[in-house]
């Protein structure tokens, strides 16, 4: 019990069910709506309410597989491809991040965080910083970049999940890896799709508006 | 355990529950009075001068969860027969084996009583009165013997439980049981 307590994704469960907590007040209110004398107490009701609640998004991030969650059309790039490129693509597609691949295996990933730290010399830097240092610079900060390819940049080696992995073992890499994609791979190691944080959500919740 | 933290225990944790409207007080009143009367009726007008016994005081308490906390696991078919059959049982054999120390024939009872009922899973609080009433009801009671169960513990709880599925299903609000065994 204490072992499972301290995973991320039963970390994740009970963060969710903290979301939804409920008050005394909204279950006393829910109790007005039924008639006839309920033979448990508010806060009973409530302590149910929260188990049965974690308990549910367990189930849920035990059941639910990456590859039913997965984006299926991922943006790639190969490791030569040039970074005025992979920035050309990653606007078109309106995405944060691709993946760098050779021969359909998943080599890297390039985001736009990349970018970022190497325009900070290796430390994340922030777009503010660099719009600020160009103002008082150069003026063009991203041109050191332009002779530069994906396989200078990416992070590598590539978090990867199996298709068959349930979604809590995504949550698990998320919160112990600090990332915001996973790379899903079939079982021969090739490219299926990406899953991010916002996929996760949509997932659990029907819809990433809600939170 | 700390002082404090024992002492802390005592504190409320949440608030009590709102009141019932009075539509449901009314329904509940009804239940009672057509309930007892049922079995009130069998004992002063059928059972009269006859060594047989139909009223109990354990089903004043009954009649409060099967007429008034209908949803409650505690009144729902299973705890009410069960709970009073399997309690007389066990408040008789206590008489029977400990009379002679009247107070340990008392506690024995309703102790075991309760044991019993959440072993079969027919928790019935009422049922700790019955079997109270089997060891300290008096001559007409324990000469009745392990017949208690059946009459007036098994019957007179029957006769409540159909008046309690028959007048509770009358109200627009209510349903009874929630489940039966």
């Amino acid at each position: 019990m204490a072992d499972e307590a301290k995973s991320p994704s039963n970390q994740l469960c009970r963060g969710l069910a903290r979301l939804l907590a409920i008050s005394d007040e909204d279950v006393v209110a829910a109790m007005r709506t039924i008639p006839g004398f309920l033979d448990i107490t508010p806060g009973d009701f409530r302590e149910l309410y929260e188990f049965a609640y974690a308990h549910a998004v367990s189930r849920l991030t035990h059941r639910l597989l990456a590859h039913q969650v997965m984006v299926r059309a991922v943006v790639t790039v190969a490791p030569a491809t040039p970074l005025t490129e992979v920035a050309a693509t990653m606007a078109r597609a309106a995405v944060s991040g691709v993946v760098v691949v050779v021969e359909g295996r998943p080599v890297g990933v390039v985001s736009e965080r990349d970018f970022l730290t190497r325009l900070g010399g290796g430390e994340v830097e922030s777009l503010m910083a660099i719009i600020a240092g160009a103002f008082g610079g150069t003026g063009c900060a991203v041109g050191s970049l332009k002779e530069e390819r994906a396989e200078e940049i990416m992070s590598a080696p590539v978090v990867t999940v199996e298709e068959a992995q349930p979604l809590c073992a995504v949550a698990d890499l998320f919160a112990t890896h600090h990332i915001n994609r996973v790379v899903v791979v079939d079982g021969h190691g090739q490219l299926a799709g990406i899953l991010t944080r916002h996929d996760l959500v949509r997932a659990i919740f029907g819809s990433a508006e809600v939170i | 355990m700390r002082l404090a933290d024992y002492l802390a225990k005592m504190r409320p944790t949440t608030t009590s529950p709102p009141r019932v409207k009075l539509a449901e007080i009314g329904w509940s009143w009804l239940g009672a009075f057509l309930g007892i009367g049922a079995v009130a009726i069998v004992e002063y007008h059928f059972l009269a001068g006859t060594d047989y016994v139909m009223v109990i005081g354990s089903f004043g308490a009954s009649a409060v969860l099967i007429y008034g906390a209908i949803k409650s696991p505690l009144a729902q078919p299973r705890n009410v027969l069960g709970g009073h059959v399997v309690s007389a049982l066990v408040g008789v054999a206590s008489y029977q084996l400990l009379h002679g120390w009247m107070w340990v024939a008392c506690a024995v009872a309703v102790a075991t009583a309760i044991a019993v009922m959440h072993a079969l899973r027919c928790l019935h609080p009422p049922g700790g009165a019955t079997a109270l009433i089997a060891v300290i009801g008096g001559a007409k009671i324990h000469a009745l013997g392990y017949l208690y169960a059946l009459i007036p513990a098994g019957l007179g709880a029957l006769v409540m439980l159909i008046i309690a599925v028959l007048v509770n299903n009358l109200a627009p609000t209510r349903r009874y049981p929630e489940y039966w065994w």
